[in-house]
């Protein structure tokens, strides 16, 4: 179990990795059938197996057409002494033949600064957002919104540090700060020739919540994600082709970095997230009900030079009507209606900009989702999802109806969640 | 942005430094707990984060009960495992150094007990138990006693300037239970060998106390709802005619007891989970005195 302080905090998804993690994983699965009290001093471990059929590709999503694995995890987490707890999650995941080992999460946290502060360090979710920091497992849908797609690669996990500080007051009023390496937020760079910010993200978010009354509550978040190599360059104007080419892949020489980059970059994003959630009596047994919205805004996604230039092309280019910024929102209800039974409904909406032979073409992609999930227990879920999208601008063929089947099953531990 | 975060950082660190309280503030995580503390520190912020019309297993970590964990001074739990699906992700929200562990301000009430059903062999096939055992104790009159006395000396730990205080107030507490708990059992005596069906195992400590029988479960296993296979042979147990009533608490939907009661003809009687369940449940006292008297009732309905 010590062991674990001295894993490297960076940690990267190459093979010696691979191996590392797999002596840790049989090293540790004999406590899965002993798992203990998971309260924040033992060793918690807990594994999730996530298993899809999906009719026909989507854009951007990390689920391929057919059978496959999503996020397979395994987590430890427990206190490192009585200053620092720790959490290890591994992921598996498998399509198109190819099975990936990813390590999402390798952080150390603070348990006992004084007045509401903490500091985490290692590779984990960043805060920014309402779903960013939440595992996939939980969501009610098969695949992240076309936001997080978009601008976050699904979900943005990442080695940097992160500062946060809670207020003493009745409303819930947390903020933060983050620096992150910012790999697989980088701009497209083919060719590998621009010297990018080794430290290219940094982040400053708050949240604010509270009840309206015993049965209902609600959260508001406010983020800023800044890029420092988040910006289209000049001399890429190959790399309108390449972007054709493969959306999921905009980018990103690495392969390993399958479909976890952001697709769509730029120096500045907003985000702004707001969560309301009610249970009858506040009793959240039976039912309840769970809204959320949230609104992304990218900007300034080229160097000033290259916005320019495209000024001075679209004075004589009248189709020029491409907007300077990409944005993307959605809105979600999720009604749990027995213990058994829940139902969500998602529609979201993406307006991005593509480089295209020296100018911008907008791309419109809008997406109705439909899930219906059945719970046997607390643990396991199946799930069927029926999602509808239409596109302009995005030129690879897709599917305007997809069905995904899924399940999520957990063992060992029961993991907290999250609001 | 950035610059404004700052001078909100700054602004917060200048609100800190005023809130220095004399007064204790506490979290209970259920309200019975709530209840107790109210009894031995009648002075202290107390608030609790669930009521007794909300399911103790399945509580949402919400902003609220964040804000008020990153102030509270203790934190009083049931514990064996009952919160945890919530009160880790409170802690670690809530950057509360004094409310981590039980040797500074967080406290078990199962911890200072002997639990029931404590299981060496715990499977998830088997539904949602506890290898600690059963963590609804505060059905328990002698259990609750022994808990006062440990919760007393965890306040006198935290603040130790009010000891005589917390002292008088433990004895005045178990004066008047010790009283009320030869009523109890008075009661207990006349509910002796009454069997029931209940939903999950919420009175556990309760049918010890009054020697009651709980001879099915309306819950297949544990943290399962009702099946209409498993109600149909339900239906057939009560077809016995030894049972006297159909028990649910508080927090407990009605339906699949409703559908037993009306085939079986038994009578369903709501019990308060805890302190609010009811109308004549406003503290530990009353709580007991009104579940003792609606079984009560119910037996001699019965007879």
């Amino acid at each position: 179990m010590k062991n674990f302080q001295f894993l490297p905090a960076r940690l990267s998804a190459h093979l010696p990795i691979k191996f590392s993690a797999a002596i840790v994983i049989s090293s540790f699965f004999p406590l899965l059938s002993q798992a203990q009290t998971p309260t924040l001093s033992n060793l918690t471990v807990s594994a999730v197996l996530d298993g899809y059929y999906q009719s026909d590709d989507r854009l951007m999503t990390e689920r391929a057409k057919g059978f496959g694995l999503g996020e397979t995890e395994l987590a430890f987490s427990a206190s490192i002494d009585d200053m620092f707890f720790g959490k290890l999650t591994t992921v598996f995941e498998s399509h198109n033949g190819e099975t990936e080992v990813i390590v999402e999460e390798a952080f150390v946290q603070t348990m006992a600064l004084p007045n509401g502060f903490t500091v985490r360090a290692g590779r984990f979710l960043s805060d920014i957002g309402y779903l960013n920091n939440q595992h996939l497992h939980t969501d009610s849908f098969t695949s992240r919104p076309s936001a997080y797609r978009a601008f976050l690669g699904g979900h943005y996990f990442d080695d940097g540090l992160r500062f946060s500080y809670i207020a003493p007051t009745d409303l819930y009023w947390t903020m933060g700060v983050e620096a992150f390496s910012g790999d697989s937020l980088r701009a497209a760079d083919e060719h590998g020739e621009r010297a990018f910010d080794s430290t290219g993200v940094y982040t400053a978010f708050t949240k604010m919540g509270g009840d309206i009354s015993i049965e209902s509550s609600w959260q508001l978040g406010v983020s800023y994600l800044r890029n420092e190599n988040g910006q289209l360059t000049a001399e890429e104007h190959e790399e309108a082709e390449h972007e054709e080419a493969g959306h999921e892949e905009a980018g990103h020489e690495d392969e390993h970095d399958h479909g976890h980059g952001a697709s769509y970059t730029g120096k500045n994003t907003f985000i702004t997230d707001f969560v309301y959630k009610w249970a009858p009596d506040g009793n959240y047994k039976y039912q309840h009900l769970t809204l959320s919205a949230e609104y992304f805004r990218v900007s300034d996604f080229m160097v000033p030079e290259l916005h320019e230039e495209f000024a001075g092309a679209a004075d004589h280019d009248e189709e020029a009507n491409s907007k300077d910024y990409h944005e993307a929102w959605y809105v979600s209800g999720v009604y749990q209606f027995s213990p058994n039974w829940s139902a969500g409904l998602r529609y979201g909406k993406l307006d991005s900009q593509l480089q295209h032979e020296g100018h911008f073409d907008q791309q419109t992609l809008k997406e109705t989702e439909l899930s219906i999930a059945w719970h046997n227990s607390h643990f396991s879920t199946v799930r069927v999802e029926f999602s509808h999208q239409s596109n302009v601008g995005f030129e690879i063929e897709s599917n305007d109806n997809v069905v995904t089947l899924q399940y999520t099953m957990i063992m060992g531990a029961h993991s907290a969640h999250q609001f | 942005m950035r610059i404004n975060f700052k001078l909100l950082l700054g602004s917060a660190l200048l609100t800190l430094s005023h809130g220095a309280l004399a007064q204790m503030n506490i979290f209970a995580c259920e309200p019975e707990y709530a209840a107790l503390a109210k009894e031995l520190a009648p002075d202290a912020r107390i608030y609790s984060a669930t009521t007794a019309m909300q399911d103790p297993h399945q509580v949402q970590a919400r902003p609220s009960l964040i804000a008020k964990m990153r102030q509270t001074d203790l934190v009083i739990c049931a514990g064996a495992e009952l919160e945890v699906g919530w009160l880790p992700m409170l802690q670690m929200k809530a950057a509360n150094v004094q409310v981590r562990s039980t040797d500074k301000g967080l406290f078990f009430a199962a911890e200072q007990v002997k639990t029931l059903d404590q299981m060496s062999n715990v499977d998830r096939s088997m539904g949602d138990v506890h290898s600690l055992g059963n963590p609804h104790v505060h059905f328990s009159p002698p259990r609750m006693l022994t808990i006062a006395q440990a919760l007393t000396d965890k306040l006198i730990q935290l603040d130790e300037e009010q000891s005589a205080k917390y002292q008088q107030q433990l004895s005045r507490f178990s004066a008047r239970w010790q009283l009320a708990m030869t009523q109890w059992q008075v009661k207990a005596r006349g509910l002796q060998g009454m069997k029931v069906i209940a939903y999950h195992s919420s009175f556990r400590y309760l049918f010890d106390f009054a020697n009651i029988e709980q001879v099915a479960d309306l819950e297949p296993k544990p943290g399962l709802p009702p099946t209409s296979s498993h109600l149909a042979s339900l239906l057939k147990r009560a077809d016995n005619g030894d049972i006297a009533a159909i028990i649910i608490a508080s927090y407990q939907d009605q339906r699949g007891a409703n559908w037993l009661a009306e085939k079986s003809n038994l009578p369903v009687i709501v019990l308060p989970l805890s302190v609010g369940g009811n109308e004549q449940s406003k503290d530990l006292f009353s709580l007991y005195d009104s579940t003792l008297d609606l079984l009560t009732q119910a037996y001699r309905t019965q007879k």
